[in-house]
């Protein structure tokens, strides 16, 4: 009789429930991803598959199958317009998963099915950081191939546990060589080939325009934004500024940043402290790096400084990034300012916030000097009743006016905008600075996690003689936000949201020690590179590492874990045995045997030790003495003996015999010479 | 293709005879025999492996690229684990059976599993088309039957066979060449309508008076094994006495000859044919014993399962040259 093919051998509905089941678990792993219509196609596909399989019925028509995998593969098209780049080609494979299963009428069919579920988990993993996601993808690696097991012709089929300890072990003995091959393959600087970069997460933190009067409430995100580790001295709060952003462009209403990416920075001269600080950035999708004000020097190849300082970089930051830079807490401008320049950031509309330039004429008359102006305006905030509030009500058009003679309750926004119109007003050129100002320390990692709620807004004006001087007119509202930092500067009957456990110390602790073990994972395992390979080699005491010898390492350390498996792996067929006494016997006829007089089979170790007596008279009485005391050990009444203790003693002065039995080999006993 | 597959798995099979030489059965299979190549599937898991760690080197994503890795150390397990199947199966059959032009020589093989794991799906190929599966749990054996179909009269010798198996997940075949020399005596199918050579003498000799045939009582003679149980002197038994059996005179005692010779009309593989009926015939008839005559041999007159098993074997070994 001939075996059938796979391709012949008809699937059953038990086989294909499972495989169902895999499925719908590796695309729960890209429901955010993918569009709403494929999912429920695919859902509704496995649904019909099933229902039909259910009741003894094959895939349905050749026809029907066509019609739908042509609809769905246009509608695909007509939504991604491509089938190239991560977010379209997981689609694609979504689909092609689905309209391989309506079709699935063979186990060479649900092959192909597994096939994509496994590149649909590796697809999953391509943009994630989560250590989370990592382990239910492998936990679904795992169930995909007890499912597989399951297609063996094996009558009856094991239980499920079985297949699953199975393909559990399986899995158990792939970590250790896929640790080794994780750890030493060479990974590159740059990727192979850029893909169309469809798949960017939604843009998240600091946008490139502000425009405070439309923002009711606002809303608290503990999405942290970035981390910061400074190597030596940690600036005070009042100079943990996080430069993003900077806005020139003002309407009356938004300010906003017309990409000038003009790469000249004019020189600075440091006069404050250097601070030296390691920056771990969560991809937030645009160009920017959230530099700690005045950036000075940084390991960022392609990095660059705009003309405001800003540090910025050609592609966006779409994967965690790690920088070490240098920043100057206070610096002195050697140029003078360009009339360009003088002219952007003076420009204001010269119809709208009237009230504003009003007011701007009458305090100007009144202190002509600039610092003076800018004491009066922060006096202003701080004596007439401002408030700091994160609900702010809506404002209209001439938003400044509204809030400087109206409402008067607003958050960084609302105080750093009427401040910048203030100054243009008065001729002093201003920008308003968006980015990031205090964060919360990890005392359990020495490191500062900045977060989306400590996004905040400043101005910089340009004083002549001194250049550009960071002015933060909140802190003349609510000195407290920027001393320690928001929730110290809210008021407590204000909506808190998801802020609670921030006044919670314990809880506050045990996320500040996941958030610590969050940047161990990221530090060691997402940003592993070259570097860490190279470190890693020099752990090892390799000399001069490089990809070369990481190549030769990973050699020797898969010959060795193979080594490992191999005997692993034939170990099994033949467990050790537990009992120490039978383990030290068959140590004793190894020896024996090594000695060139191995045990036949049959041979009792009685008659062995005869035979050995004989062969050997060397070795007679030690091997007769060990026999006979196996024996007796072994098959003697002493398990079952009163005294227990006894018979273990027995036991270990007979392994430790063994253990000193030493035979030698037989010497060559060269025949037809005359001794 | 498909004729470079066949010709590589050609050579294959001679070297694996060469290196091997004959192996007695039975055997355990060890390592230094079993080969183990990526099936389809598996090189189609292959590329899939290079795609998707192209595609975690490209995205830079460590953990795209331990999933990966985790992938293809799956794979060199799942290997070994393919390896290990077949390693240390003990392997026995029948090497050689009777068969029936036309029918199957059915090889009964035995699967002994002295380890403490299971193997699952052990396929057994005699030729392409005589295949069997079978799984053998720890610390146990299974038998198992493959039918080769064999079309032709004659002795049919196969000097090796195959043991192979795709478990675990069918992206390798393990496989190990097994230089067991397997034979088939396939006799001729039984054919023909001659009526038994001894029923044309008793219509010829239809007018001697004591031409009664085996009723004619003769006495008893001694037990001797293969004697029909109405034959048996029961009561001769029962009274205490030693087991006899009844003898007759006339044709039921005279031996049957089957002869080449009587059927010179036909073609040599219709007499064979026609022989190999009036074999079975014989055997499913009254106590009578039969002898075969053909040329080259010469089987004395005898009954029973072995008897009829050389007879049979004798007109499936048949060949019309002489024997060298």
């Amino acid at each position: 009789m001939k075996l059938p093919l796979a391709s012949t051998v008809p699937v059953s509905y038990a086989q294909l429930r499972w495989i169902c089941a895999c499925l719908a678990l590796a695309l729960a792993a890209h429901v955010a991803a993918l569009p709403i219509w494929l999912l429920v196609t695919v859902c509704a596909i496995a649904a019909i598959r099933l229902g039909l399989a259910a009741r003894g019925h094959s895939a349905p028509a050749r026809a029907i199958r066509l019609c739908v995998a042509a609809v769905s593969i246009v509608l695909l098209f007509a939504q991604y317009r491509t089938f190239n780049g991560l977010a379209a080609g997981t689609a694609l494979l979504s689909l092609m998963a689905g309209l391989k299963l309506l079709e699935t009428q063979t186990r060479r069919d649900v092959y192909a099915v597994a096939l994509i579920i496994y590149f649909l988990s590796l697809a999953a993993l391509l943009r994630s950081e989560s250590f989370w996601l990592l382990c239910y993808l492998i936990g679904v690696l795992w169930l995909t191939t007890a499912a597989s097991l399951r297609l063996a012709n094996s009558t009856p089929l094991p239980g499920w546990q079985r297949s699953m300890r199975y393909a559990g072990r399986i899995l158990a003995q792939a970590l250790p060589l896929a640790a080794i091959f994780w750890l030493f393959f060479p990974r590159f600087d740059a990727p192979l080939w850029h893909m169309p970069d469809d798949s960017r997460s939604a843009e998240s933190g600091l946008s490139d325009s502000m425009s405070p009067g439309d923002i009711t409430q606002l809303a608290l995100s503990d999405e942290v934004a970035f981390r910061v580790h400074f190597v030596a001295a940690t600036p005070p709060p009042q100079e943990r500024y996080w430069r993003g952003p900077v806005l020139h462009d003002f309407d009356g209403h938004t300010w906003r940043r017309t990409d000038s990416r003009t790469p000249h920075a004019a020189a600075l001269l440091p006069v404050g402290g250097e601070y030296q600080y390691k920056l771990s950035l969560e991809p937030h999708q645009h160009h920017w790096i959230f530099a700690l004000d005045w950036p000075a020097r940084w390991n960022l190849p392609g990095g660059i400084l705009t003309s405001d300082y800003m540090l910025v970089q050609a592609a966006p930051v779409s994967q965690p990034l790690d920088i070490v830079a240098t920043s100057y807490s206070h610096v002195q401008a050697v140029e003078p300012l360009s009339a360009a320049m003088r002219r952007r950031d003076t420009l204001l509309p010269p119809d709208r916030n009237p009230r504003t330039l009003q007011l701007s004429q009458q305090l100007r008359s009144a202190h002509p000097d600039d610092m003076d102006y800018v004491r009066a305006v922060l006096d202003l905030f701080r004596q007439q009743p401002f408030f700091y509030t994160l609900t702010p009500p809506a404002l209209a058009e001439d938003s400044v006016d509204e809030f400087l003679f109206e409402t008067r309750r607003g958050f960084c926004g609302h105080y750093a905008s009427a401040f910048a119109m203030l100054m243009r007003a008065a001729g002093i050129p201003t920008r308003v600075v968006t980015g990031y100002q205090g964060g919360t320390f990890n005392r359990f990692a020495n490191y500062w996690i900045l977060q989306q709620s400590d996004a905040h807004a400043w101005d910089e004006i340009w004083i002549e003689g001194r250049g550009w001087l960071r002015i933060d007119p909140t802190s003349a509202v609510a000195p407290e936000r920027v001393e320690h930092g928001l929730n110290d500067a809210i008021a407590v009957d204000e909506p808190l949201g998801s802020r609670w456990h921030h006044r919670t110390p314990w809880l506050a602790d045990t996320r500040l020690r996941l958030d610590a073990l969050r940047q161990l994972w990221r530090e060691r395992i997402l940003l592993f590179d070259q570097d860490s390979q190279n470190k890693l080699l020099g752990l090892l005491d390799i000399p001069e590492p490089d990809g070369q010898k990481l190549v030769i390492v990973l050699a020797i350390g898969l010959t060795l874990a193979l080594t490992w498996l191999t005997w692993q792996v034939r170990r099994e067929l033949r467990p050790p045995t537990k009992d120490p006494l039978i383990r030290a016997y068959d140590r004793l006829c190894r020896k024996l045997a090594a000695a060139g007089v191995p045990r036949n089979a049959y041979e009792g170790a009685e008659a062995y030790g005869a035979r050995v007596a004989q062969l050997r008279p060397d070795l007679a009485a030690a091997v007769t003495a060990l026999c006979r005391r196996y024996t007796r050990l072994r098959y003697g009444a002493g398990r079952q003996s009163v005294n227990p203790q006894r018979f273990i003693a027995a036991v270990r002065a007979f392994i430790s015999g063994v253990r000193a039995f030493r035979p030698r080999r037989a010497p060559l006993q060269r025949r037809g010479e005359p001794y | 293709m498909s004729t470079v597959r066949q010709a590589a798995i050609t050579r294959l099979r001679a070297w694996a005879a060469r290196r091997h030489g004959a192996d007695t059965l039975p055997m355990t299979i060890d390592r230094r025999r079993i080969y183990i190549l990526p099936t389809r599937f598996g090189v189609m898991l292959a590329s899939l492996l290079v795609a998707m760690l192209i595609a975690g080197l490209n995205y830079n994503s460590n953990l795209g690229l331990a999933f990966g890795f985790l992938m293809v150390s799956l794979a060199l397990v799942s290997m070994h684990h393919c390896h290990r199947n077949l390693l240390g199966l003990g392997v026995d059959v029948n090497v050689e059976v009777d068969a029936f032009a036309g029918g199957d020589a059915a090889f009964d093989f035995m699967l002994r599993n002295e380890s403490s794991v299971d193997r699952c799906d052990i396929e057994i190929r005699c030729t392409p088309e005589a295949e069997a599966i079978k799984s053998v749990c720890a610390n146990s054996y299974e038998q198992v039957t493959v039918n080769v179909p064999v079309a032709r009269r004659g002795v049919t010798r196969w000097s090796q066979f195959e043991l192979r198996t795709r478990y675990p997940f069918g992206w390798y075949r393990a496989w190990t060449y097994v230089q067991g020399s397997l034979t088939a005596f396939v006799a001729p199918q039984p054919l023909g309508d001659r009526p038994l050579p001894s029923a044309d003498a008793a219509a010829g000799s239809a007018t001697r008076s004591e031409a009664r045939g085996d009723e004619e009582f003769a006495g008893l003679r001694s037990y001797a094994p293969g004697v029909p149980l109405k034959h048996m002197a029961w009561k001769v038994l029962a009274r205490g006495g030693d087991a006899a059996v009844r003898s007759y005179t006339g044709l039921a005692a005279q031996p049957e000859w089957l002869e080449w010779a009587a059927l010179e009309s036909l073609p040599p593989e219709a007499r064979l044919s026609q022989l190999c009926r009036w074999v079975l015939d014989s055997e499913a008839g009254y106590w009578r014993p039969y002898g075969l005559r053909i040329p080259g041999v010469d089987i004395l007159p005898g009954r029973g399962a072995v008897h009829r098993a050389r007879c049979l074997r004798a007109l499936a070994a048949y060949s019309a040259e002489p024997p060298r």
